[in-house]
């Protein structure tokens, strides 16, 4: 036996092993048995085993008739290293067939039957003889009650639970909208667009919402809305067209003068590459998230699209000062609307160059990375602010009432709209100075200061004082400390459309019936984080209520 | 006229009429306007509007336009309670909306928030 060859055992032979017992040991001690003509082994035939007070651990477990023969030492070693490692617990016990003694004659064989003593052949399903050594014919077999045949059982599986329910609830879910088997029907006849009928009467602008809802508009349907006679298309997400989807437009759409693309992130250099030849009457140019495109193909672009009306971007940590200088050599003199939000490039030097733009009207430069300085606007605000109607500097957190006192007041002259958010160096003071000075009561349309926790009462007070009149839009979500005095006054803005007035304390359920009684124009009202507002109006209780005069 | 009361009962079974821009006019089950989230919110008893109290709900739309809303409507409420076994004939539907509505049926299907 090759002690050192270790390979996969069975427990039996394990065990076997472990006790002692090897081939060897067998033959000898089914010789003995012969010998002296006793059936069965047992502890009559145990001799004192010079063994007994070793530490193995079956001597105390009674089975001293395997100890019969005592193994050469290459079995103790191993028992020695065995025990370091074997459980203390391990399965000890003898297995059947270990009683029977004698080993099962090969299938094809013939034997004795243990019980009625006729030859018979073994087979793969003899049995053990139960009461004794040998084994029994198929007869006797049957007779004692046990079925040869039987299979062992199968282990069982466990099932899988709950699978039939995540059925029903995808089953459920899957139930096709009407607008979605609208747009399958779409694509079924996208190339044959005279199918739909009178395109012209319908509202395609409304069609390309719809679509762009669900995110449904694809580089297939897409096609629905492009023609050389368009001069405007707005896509208001696309995000499933494919880079080949957006060169396409551009060749099927050559005369657009307004171009509005909503998530255009699959937007990238080879299209703005191929549209360099595209849209040679462009003059308005609207891309919320183009962050793919590169500065080179920003610069090309803009040189190829001279005399822009309008260029707005969002969400571009690509576009640099070149491509801001390229776009003001090439349009400084048609330039009306600017847009430059979340660019991550932006900086005082970039004002310089802004400030060249003589007629600009709307200037949004709000949510940069790092926030411009007072002087630096107060500068551009100088040069630019007399015709600048919309004005949006959101996010630049270094600004302070210095660009309210010496930048918008003295020379912005037609401001309509305002958005400073998340300004937090504004104080309530500095505003209600502001507005009490500013431009001799012409009032502003749009005005957004929300995120400004410092400001309230007095701020508020002056607003509604300077431009209750006018006021469309205002927004002073977040004022957390507006009094309650002020939030009444809110109720005598005739004009107003929409009003957010989330997370003002003061505000309660009288101040929003005085709301809704006095703003009779009054079309959105936002009452988010309002903890004392119960909202019975549009029985909303989650804070939002949209009521209609 | 007073408040809609009614029983629980009462109120999935009984019948709401549907008109149109160009003056037809449809009676269907409550069950198969509640297929459209806006129709059911129109509906609502709760919410106490004009259209709750006079179970009438007005669509803006033309009459083809409606009855093939109302078609999807009866479709949906017919099939979306049957087993997962049993295949929703989706396919037939789509074959019977003609394409040359289908623009204003998206648009209509788009508001109806189905």
């Amino acid at each position: 036996m090759a002690e050192n060859v270790r390979g996969p055992m069975s427990a039996l032979t394990e065990f076997l092993r472990s006790t002692g017992i090897t081939p060897t040991t067998i033959a000898r001690r089914v010789a003995t048995q012969q010998q002296q003509n006793q059936p069965e082994a047992g502890p009559s035939n145990a001799r004192p085993s010079p063994r007994r007070n070793n530490s193995r651990r079956d001597v105390d477990e009674g089975y001293a008739s395997d100890n019969l023969d005592e193994p050469d030492s290459p079995p103790k070693k191993q028992k020695k290293d065995d025990d370091e490692e074997s459980d203390e617990d391990a399965y000890t016990a003898l297995s059947k067939s270990m009683w029977t003694n004698t080993p099962k004659p090969a299938v094809g064989s013939f034997a004795n039957c243990a019980s009625c003593e006729k030859q018979f052949t073994v087979t793969k399903y003899t049995m053990a003889s139960s009461s004794g050594p040998g084994f029994l014919c198929h007869p006797c077999a049957k007779a004692g009650g046990n079925d040869p045949f039987k299979k062992p059982a199968a282990p069982r599986k466990r099932k899988v639970p709950a699978e039939k329910r995540t059925v029903v609830h995808i089953e459920e879910r899957s139930f096709p909208t009407l607008v979605s088997v609208c747009i399958d029907v779409i694509a079924r006849h996208i190339d044959d667009v005279e199918a739909f009928g009178d395109i012209g009467a319908l509202n395609m602008d409304a069609i390309s919402k719809a679509l762009s809802k669900n995110r449904s508009l694809t580089s297939e349907n897409a096609t629905l809305f492009y023609g050389a006679e368009n001069t405007k298309l707005a896509l208001y997400d696309a995000t499933n067209l494919s880079p080949d989807g957006f060169s396409t437009l551009g060749h099927l759409n050559p005369n657009l003068t307004n171009l509005r693309l909503d998530f255009c992130g699959p937007l990238n250099d080879t299209v703005m590459a191929s549209w360099n030849n595209s849209f040679p009457n462009l003059v308005s140019l609207e891309l919320l998230g183009p962050f793919l495109v590169r500065e080179a193909a920003w610069i090309a672009f803009l040189e190829s699209h001279p005399n822009l009306e309008a260029f707005l971007i969002t969400q571009s940590p690509r576009f640099s000062l070149d491509c801001l200088k390229t776009l003001i050599e090439n349009s400084k003199t048609t330039l009306r609307r600017l847009g430059l939000r979340e660019v991550g490039k932006l900086c005082d030097e970039w004002l310089e160059p802004i400030a060249e733009i003589s007629n600009i009207t709307y200037l949004d430069l709000a949510e940069p990375s790092e926030s411009l300085t007072d002087d630096a606007v107060i500068t551009l605000l100088a040069a630019v602010g007399t015709n600048l109607a919309h004005l949006d500097l959101s996010g630049h957190s270094a600004l302070t009432d210095d660009v309210l006192a010496h930048g918008i007041d003295p020379h912005m002259h037609n401001l309509t709209s305002l958005a400073l958010t998340h300004l937090p160096e504004l104080t309530d003071a500095g505003v209600a100075a502001f507005f009490g000075a500013f431009n001799d009561g012409a009032g502003l349309v749009r005005l957004n200061l929300s995120r400004n926790p410092e400001l309230g009462t007095e701020a508020l007070e002056a607003i509604i004082e300077h431009s209750g009149m006018t006021l469309q839009e205002l927004n002073i979500n977040g004022w957390k400390d507006v009094g309650e005095e002020a939030v009444n006054k809110l109720g005598g803005m005739r004009d107003l459309r929409r009003l957010d007035v989330g997370w003002c304390r003061s505000v309660d359920d009288w101040v929003v019936k005085k709301i809704l009684e006095g703003c009779r124009a009054l079309a959105e009202l936002k009452v988010w984080g309002v903890q004392s507002c119960r909202g019975q109006v549009g029985g909303n209780t989650k804070g939002s209520e949209d009521t209609r005069d | 006229m007073a408040d809609v009361e009614m029983t629980p009962a009462a109120a999935d079974n009984d019948w709401v009429r549907v008109t149109s821009d160009d003056g037809y006019s449809f009676l269907v089950r409550r069950k198969v306007a509640n297929a459209s989230e806006t129709m059911r919110d129109m509906l609502d008893t709760a919410g106490n509007y004009a259209e709750a109290i006079a179970r009438t709900c007005p669509v803006q739309q033309r009459g083809v336009i409606v009855e093939k809303l109302l078609e999807y409507m009866s479709f949906k409420s017919h099939y979306e309670t049957v087993g997962p076994k049993d295949e929703v004939p989706v396919q037939e539907f789509m074959d019977r909306i003609p394409p040359e509505i289908v623009l204003e049926l998206l648009l209509a299907a788009d508001y109806q928030n189905m």
